[in-house]
């Protein structure tokens, strides 16, 4: 699991890097949430959990939050991508960003709950919540191509000799 | 689904869960291991942060100083070479005198400061919406510490929240967890500034008789130690005393872009006090 691992974390930090030096102040994109959760959506949960931690380590650390609030919401992500997994028929892409939006607003609702626990019974600002909601649709409108993207990554490392853990009859589902 | 890869799947969350609480509640005691972790992986990932920064701002000079000029050696080959020397000239003159402006502002800015400073760049920001701050280039090796204001040219950016070797990283003051104590210049009127997580700040906690008024600027009044008084937080952009309470609604614009930070400067000591005239 070294290699999948790797390969996607490095994708991670490459998305984190490109945010970081050309998007970063204009363009504001939740990729590295997005990649988390389509990783999810493959067989692999091992490989979703470490991806999902790795990331999360990566973005609490240029953070000004309490650390451990990014990790925690990107395995919500995962455990969302779990949950929706069997239930969906994720091969066609209005359910994959159905699927996606809800993934994105559950992060979004744990985040501020947690923000919120933790500062007090303060509400953040109307527009804040306004650019959270267009960063989300933003997100949103590249999820069919980060599909793409996981899938053929995962395409690559199986010709390279990686195989998933093998999958019981709902596998299928699970095909983007 | 088999049962036992379900509960496979349950305990398999259950148990990320569990950590990142557990990560969560060592946070909040500022437990010594998390810093670690944290300064690791800054030192991991920052360098090829700061080279790609270096990289992408020597191609931009490349691109701007040369091949915007492409079109007039197509036009007049014979003038091209010479346009292209004192195009290559002016681009470099114009990037040394704004360097000299720059570094001549942060000069004055230091002399006024009653503290010793280190100069510092901005190599990086947390690109997310949930919170503002940025990475320097400057860390425990060079002296910065926790606590320590950070300032620019234009007024006061933040203060530096944590240390690793060679980066620190900032927390600006439009974060929702910064606040200070302010006053505006015009009338004394005092507040505590707020970030509110975009690229405004308020200034909360002034009653409704007091005058405020747009354009009024707001300045750090020194008290709690941070902020150097004295210096520059922002602007009032609005203000609000049609909303219901005793206190009255001001926006804040801070002094700068603080999503384009360059050279910044760290003050070298917590209380501070600008030098007299």
């Amino acid at each position: 699991m070294t290699a999948p691992f790797l390969l996607f974390t490095l994708v991670g930090l490459g998305f984190f890097y490109l945010q970081n030096l050309v998007f970063f102040p204009n363009v504001r994109l939740r990729l590295l949430a997005l990649l988390i959760f389509f990783v999810a959506l493959r067989p692999s949960l091992a490989l979703a959990v470490s991806v999902g931690l790795a990331l999360g380590l990566l973005q609490d650390s240029y953070a000004a939050t309490p650390f451990g609030l990014h990790l925690g919401t990107f395995l919500v992500l995962v455990a969302t991508a779990r949950f929706l997994r069997p239930r969906m028929l994720l091969q066609k892409v209005g359910s994959l960003m159905l699927a996606s939006l809800a993934a994105l607003v559950i992060q979004e609702a744990v985040w501020q709950l947690i923000m919120t626990v933790s500062r007090g019974p303060s509400l953040p600002p109307a527009d804040q919540l306004k650019y959270h909601g267009l960063e989300i649709l933003g997100t949103l409108a590249l999820a069919p191509l980060m599909a793409i993207l996981v899938k053929g990554l995962e395409a690559a490392l199986r010709r390279w000799g990686w195989r998933p853990p093998r999958e019981g009859a709902l596998s299928v589902s699970s095909e983007l | 689904m088999r049962p036992h890869r379900r509960y496979r799947t349950f305990l398999f969350i259950a148990a990320a869960l569990l950590l990142t609480v557990s990560v969560l509640s060592l946070s909040l005691k500022r437990a010594p291991i998390l810093k670690k972790v944290e300064g690791m992986v800054v030192s991991l990932t920052a360098p090829g942060l700061q080279g790609l920064h270096y990289l992408g701002r020597m191609v931009k000079g490349v691109w701007e100083g040369y091949f915007a000029l492409l079109e007039v050696r197509q036009e007049n080959t014979a003038l091209k070479r010479r346009l292209e020397e004192y195009a290559q000239k002016e681009v470099s003159y114009q990037e040394a005198l704004q360097a000299l402006q720059r570094l001549e502002g942060l000069l004055n800015l230091k002399r006024q400061l009653a503290q010793p400073v280190i100069g510092a760049h901005v190599i990086a920001y947390d690109p997310s919406l949930w919170s503002r701050c940025a990475m320097l280039d400057q860390g425990q090796d060079h002296g910065v510490k926790t606590g320590m204001p950070v300032v620019a040219v234009e007024g006061i950016v933040g203060r530096v929240v944590e240390t690793y070797p060679g980066y620190s990283k900032v927390m600006l003051i439009v974060d929702r967890n910064s606040g200070a104590d302010a006053m505006v210049q015009r009338t004394r009127v005092r507040g505590i500034l707020q970030g509110r997580g975009t690229n405004r700040c308020s200034l909360d906690y002034v009653p409704k008789t007091a005058d405020v008024q747009i354009g009024d600027l707001v300045l750090a009044s020194g008290l709690g130690g941070v902020y150097p008084k004295g210096l520059v937080f922002g602007t009032v952009s609005a203000v609000n005393k049609k909303n219901p309470g005793v206190f009255q609604e001001i926006e804040v614009l801070p002094a700068m872009d603080l999503s384009a930070l360059d050279e910044v400067l760290v003050v070298k000591v917590v209380n501070l006090a600008i030098s007299e005239k």
